[in-house]
């Protein structure tokens, strides 16, 4: 199993996107950090990469110029090429990483479920600038102040009235949710029915009773939007109800698919963890290598080389946790166990590096500003979101045993 | 051996515990925002003898007899319970004022406490990296250049006790220009930078040349930042056992969850056990035991690792909640950032002072 070099193209990638982190993230990251402020001007630039805000729908080809084989036994790129690219930009700063990749939250479950006519509503929405003059971007609407973790326990409904249907209820810890062109919203439509009630609907920004809610003050990833939605009554078509039963053979568009899709996009937020840690080892790195503490070098104490050492270690095995876990998604394999283990591993190796090369920096790091001090506040979402370190072992158990330990 | 606390200490713990539940945590968050502590503070904390409790009593403080660091862990455990970053202004003097009540000659001991008894601050300063340079100036004192901080409470401080090179100097700030900077950690404690050029120090401001009396004073400090940091990882469980019994996940509070209940109870003995080490690093410099400024370095070197856990743990708890700052752990686990970095890496000063004897 090669996982790194069977395509120069992820090569390529690696070389494009590291340098784009390198020379166009970096000299700005601080600065958003400390402003909370999107970098819109960055991510019109990024889209002449590929970086676009459909990208997700787009496939491969608009970053790489090379479409997926349409043979769909043979084996893809897309996995390994994303947490190959998510791995560079986090590197860069994960906040300005998740700006980018924000959207493609919400286009995932478009391009998983949604018919060819959605597809094309989501871009058409995300065509062109917002009233401020920003490119347009998308949000995935699914988690509600009462339901982090247990993502069945939706209260925002959807009723059916006519051709329509009327979605009320509140979200929370939303990317984009107050500047979003577009939200894919999820709403339980048949309460009986549980999970297979829980159906995702498209929202277009100005629809009345859409109201974006409060922008959240975070510990991290602050370069990120993240923000409170609102649903008063929202009248939708029918026809934006994701997979919609009209159309034979399609996905189903339900919670279960919702859950194949976290299980797909685990490997690039782990990829992410990966990128956080390895910014703060290099960084460490870099002052080691010629810096002296008493008179001696700093490469030449075990206090710090071996705590070096370790990072390197920790690092690399989650970066193959998370290649493996890509790699079997792109050869159709199932890898709901290695992707939680990739999940739940980067977090744990991106919040331990992190932590320890504060430790290590002292009073140097406590400066504002300090990449070291930003990477430490960045990296504790990555046991939170997208399923928490819990939720990871939780299903890891369940793998094992088929219970679910409480 | 006796743990029970006296009733003098039981009736400072009762005092400081309300000021800090009703106090200084209502206080924390819009400080926290503000990047400074609120008006009230010097009033109300100057009324509960803070501020001039290591100042001596002929010199207008209220400290009459030995101090007492043991009834300052206990309070200081207390003080990180309420607000880290309220609590190191609050307790930014003892160092200083202590140091030059001992050491230090009637000029210090004058320049100092006038500024304190007045409602000045001082701070204490550790040169640990060594970026400050020292010049003789011929008199027997010193001409100090290079960078001073970040340090709490130097945006406003009249005096620095500088620790360095084993040596004590008593730096006046009057005239230096200071920057202030709002580091993500005790933001309301005035953080600031300063840089000296030939900064002049006089012979009878060069407070102590005994390296004794660094380890000493560094101890005080290492004792107090370990019993505070004990304080605040307890606050950070209380906030998540709170948050846990009430928050339903998966049709159960996730506080009856085992993964959530160990994090909570792991996080909780490691708060006692730094709170111990705290106190007994704290009677040993009371009782001048040989072990003292061990003791003071380990305590540290545990509350630091316990504080940087337990905080971590209580985001953890609180999900999504944690990471946003509408509930106080988000900002508890900013602040425990400097109780492992402020004075420079505990474990590595730890190494290299042992590898220096074998």
């Amino acid at each position: 199993m090669d996982l790194f070099h069977d395509s120069p193209l992820l090569t390529g990638v690696r070389q494009m996107l590291g340098g784009f982190a390198q020379h166009q993230i970096r000299p700005i990251a601080i600065q958003h950090d400390q402003e909370e402020s999107m970098p819109w001007e960055l991510m019109r630039t990024a889209q002449k990469l590929g970086l676009s805000q459909t990208a997700v729908l787009d496939g491969r080809k608009k970053l790489t110029g090379v479409a997926e084989d349409p043979d769909p036994t043979k084996p893809k790129s897309q996995g390994r090429l994303a947490v190959i690219g998510s791995e560079e930009l986090a590197f860069g700063c994960a906040g300005i990483c998740l700006a980018l990749g924000g959207s493609g939250l919400a286009a995932s479950p478009v391009a998983r479920m949604g018919t060819e006519e959605q597809k094309a509503e989501f871009k058409r929405l995300l065509a062109g600038d917002d009233e401020k003059g920003h490119i347009k971007v998308a949000a995935m609407a699914l988690s509600e102040p009462a339901t982090g973790s247990d993502i069945s326990g939706l209260t925002t409904t959807a009723t059916r009235d006519g051709e329509h249907w009327i979605i009320r209820g509140s979200k929370q810890w939303i990317t984009n949710g107050q500047s979003a062109a577009v939200y894919v919203v999820w709403a339980q439509t048949e309460p009986a029915a549980g999970r297979a009630g829980v159906r995702g609907f498209l929202v277009a920004r100005g629809t009345p009773g859409l109201v974006p809610g409060r922008k959240e003050t975070k510990l991290g990833i602050r370069a990120s939007e993240t923000a409170q939605v609102h649903f008063e009554d929202v009248r939708v078509h029918k026809d934006m109800m994701l997979g919609s039963p009209a159309v034979p053979g399609e996905a189903s568009g339900g919670l279960a698919d919702t859950k194949k899709m976290l299980d797909s996009t685990r490997p690039v937020v782990a990829a992410q963890g990966v990128g956080i840690a390895r910014a703060a080892y290099e960084f460490l790195l870099d002052r080691v290598r010629g810096g002296s503490l008493h008179g001696t070098p700093m490469a030449s104490h075990q206090h710090i080389m071996f705590e070096l050492a370790d990072m390197q270690m920790e690092i690399t095995a989650a970066r193959l946790l998370t290649h493996r876990a890509a790699w079997l998604a792109d050869h159709h394999q199932e890898n709901v166990a290695e992707a939680s283990m990739a999940k739940a591993y980067a977090a744990k190796v991106a919040q331990a590096v992190t932590t320890r090369a504060m430790v290590l920096l002292g009073e140097e790091a406590l400066a504002p500003g300090h990449p070291v001090d930003k990477w430490y506040r960045d990296a504790k979402i990555y046991d939170i979101f997208e399923g928490t370190g819990q939720i990871q072992r939780r299903i890891l158990s369940r793998q094992l045993t088929g219970m679910n330990p409480t | 051996m006796d743990f029970a606390l006296d009733d003098d200490q039981q009736m400072i713990v009762d005092t400081i515990r309300r000021f800090a539940d009703r106090d200084l945590r209502g206080w924390a968050a819009d400080a926290d925002r503000a990047g400074a502590p609120p008006d009230r503070l010097a009033h109300v904390a100057g009324e509960l003898g803070f501020f001039t409790d290591a100042v001596p009593a002929d010199a207008g403080g209220q400290l009459e007899a030995a101090y007492s660091h043991a009834t300052r862990a206990l309070r200081g455990f207390e003080l990180g319970r309420g607000c880290p970053g309220l609590a190191a202004l609050l307790e930014t003097n003892v160092e200083p004022a202590l140091a030059v009540g001992r050491w230090g000659s009637p000029a210090a001991k004058a320049s100092l406490f006038a500024s304190l008894t007045a409602g000045g601050l001082a701070a204490l300063a550790h040169d640990s990296r060594g970026t400050l340079s020292v010049d003789a100036d011929g008199a027997g004192g010193a001409r100090l250049t290079g960078p001073l901080g970040p340090l709490p409470a130097l945006a406003i401080a009249s005096h620095v006790l500088l620790a360095k090179d084993g040596v004590l100097y008593l730096l006046d700030l009057a005239g230096v220009a200071r920057i202030a900077v709002a580091p993500s950690s005790w933001r309301a404690a005035r953080w600031a930078t300063a840089e000296l050029t030939a900064h002049a120090v006089a012979a009878d401001h060069v407070v102590s040349r005994d390296p004794a009396a660094v380890a000493e004073v560094l101890a005080w400090a290492r004792a107090s930042l370990a019993a505070r940091a004990a304080g605040v990882a307890t606050a950070a469980m209380e906030h998540a056992e709170r948050y846990a019994a009430e928050r339903v996940q998966f049709g159960q509070p996730i506080g009856r969850f085992e993964s959530l209940i160990r994090l909570r109870d792991d996080a909780l003995t490691g708060a006692a056990a730094a709170r111990l080490m705290a106190l007994h690093a704290a009677w040993a410099l009371d009782t001048h035991h040989p072990s003292a400024h061990d003791a003071a370095s380990r305590a540290r070197v545990l509350a630091g690792d316990v504080v940087t856990r337990a905080t971590i743990d209580a985001v953890q708890i609180f999900g999504g909640y944690g990471f946003v700052n509408d509930y106080p752990v988000e900002k508890l686990m900013r602040d425990a950032r400097p109780f492992e970095a402020l004075h420079g890496d505990e474990r590595l000063g730890r190494v290299l002072a042992q590898k220096a004897v074998i």
